[in-house]
């Protein structure tokens, strides 16, 4: 690196806006609702989905090939991003992307934990973090969850996992070990950001998420009424919830409801929250959530042009196109009617 | 290099009857600084045109173009070769 720092963010910047731009817009969305399974295929073939669409196409048919393509992209374009960024963006980028991680090793210890073969496990990994395509494998290859935390001896998750396996050992349910994993995501995701005002605006964007996060355990605890201790779901970093309120409020889902209309999410979660003490229905807040931090993802990409949060904003949106095709794909799959689909879509 | 770049000019400034007392000596330095801040600028503008590239080849004139504009400072520059 020079003198004056490295000229990395303008060139992955450049290269994202690219990509954001070729995202479905709302109108081609409107197509897609109208399409069953095999025309959406035949969509994304003609869109940045073509080369997963022509491998995975002789394979898999339907809405799987679609799942399967839209997760593949989702992997590549995120491991580019990886590729191409370095140094402290690297860094930043990085810590979001290991909640692909986190997420494959949850999926190999269940499927270890279920016995399925190696092959099911693979098709459900989304290859988009950190781990590279070895570890992928050794992981794919282990045989016993024991095996799965020798893989990842000596990356952050290793002593977490390490330290849960007595407890998995004794219970024979795996959340101690998902907890585990979850839990040193988190911890690494705010530990030692800078103090520069984008990455300020990354952490109060991230602490938002972690907010979310948290309401939404607690919403659908306080719902469900179980005998949960709220405490253990509880994800550290946020804003909006200590443990002890976390706790003390999710017995009580009037008391929950107040709280969080009064938060300074009150603004972007108001109507949703309405709609969950009328209609009972957790779906809407859900959606609010998302589109909350799909809109301020939005906004942090055209303040700071040259740094770490376009990038996030790309990252984001791209998760959502994914998430909506997807939803799309199974509602046919499912025959919900169009204006049923739309509802399910999460669009600015 | 900022930091470089300033201490450059105090020690061009403070040895006033030294250097800068010939004409064309101040001409050469200005139209050398003036070089050097298109060079900075044209850093960051280049990097984000061949990330564009990369994603898009129809982007190359466009690219090219925005790359070279701050090349201007430097032709500006040198009219104080001509007036000296």
């Amino acid at each position: 690196m020079s003198a004056v720092g490295s000229s990395n963010p303008e060139y992955v910047v450049a290269r994202v806006r690219a990509r954001r731009g070729k995202l479905y817009s709302d109108e081609e969305y409107r197509k897609l609702t109208r399409m069953g399974p095999a025309e959406i295929a035949r969509f994304m073939e003609e869109s940045t989905y073509e080369a997963e669409i022509n491998a995975l196409g002789s394979r898999h048919g339907g809405v799987d090939l679609i799942e399967y393509a839209l997760n593949r992209n989702l992997a590549k374009q995120f491991e580019g991003i990886l590729d191409w960024s370095e140094g402290r963006l690297y860094d930043l980028i990085a810590r979001y992307l290991r909640k692909f991680d986190a997420r494959n090793v949850k999926t190999v210890i269940r499927g270890i934990y279920v016995d399925a073969s190696t092959e099911e496990i693979e098709v459900d990994l989304i290859r988009a973090g950190e781990f590279d395509d070895r570890r992928i494998r050794r992981l794919l290859e282990a045989e016993s969850i024991e095996g799965v935390i020798e893989v990842l001896d000596d990356t952050i998750y290793g002593p977490a996992l390490e330290e849960a396996y007595p407890a998995y050992e004794e219970s024979g349910i795996l959340v101690p070990l998902e907890n585990a994993v979850d839990r040193t995501f988190y911890d690494h995701l705010l530990s030692e950001l800078g103090r520069d005002e984008p990455t300020r605006q990354y952490e109060s964007f991230l602490t938002a998420e972690i907010d979310f996060r948290n309401a939404r355990n607690a919403l659908r605890l306080a719902r469900s009424g179980a005998d949960i201790d709220p405490a253990e779901y509880f994800i550290e970093g946020g804003d909006l919830f200590t443990r002890d309120t976390l706790a003390r409020l999710a017995r009580n889902l009037d008391e929950l409801v107040e709280y969080i209309a009064e938060s300074q999410y009150a603004d972007d979660l108001g109507p949703a929250l309405r709609e969950l003490e009328e209609a009972d229905s957790l779906i809407a807040f859900e959606h609010a959530t998302d589109a909350a931090l799909l809109a301020y993802g939005d906004q942090l990409g055209t303040i700071h042009p040259v740094s770490v949060t376009p990038v996030i904003s790309y990252i984001l949106a791209k998760e959502r196109e994914v998430q909506n095709i997807r939803a799309i794909a199974r509602g046919k799959e499912a025959g919900l009617s169009d204006a049923e689909i739309e509802e399910e879509l999460v669009i600015l | 290099m900022f930091e470089a770049t300033s201490e450059l000019g105090n020690v061009v400034l403070q040895e006033g009857q030294g250097t800068l007392t010939n004409p064309s000596a101040a001409a050469a330095l200005a139209v050398g600084l003036a070089a050097l801040g298109a060079g900075y600028a044209e850093r960051g503008i280049g990097s984000a045109a061949v990330g564009a590239m990369a994603e898009d080849e129809g982007l190359f004139v466009n690219g090219l173009i925005l790359t070279v504009l701050p090349e201007t400072l430097v032709i500006l520059a040198l009219v104080v070769v001509f007036l000296v």
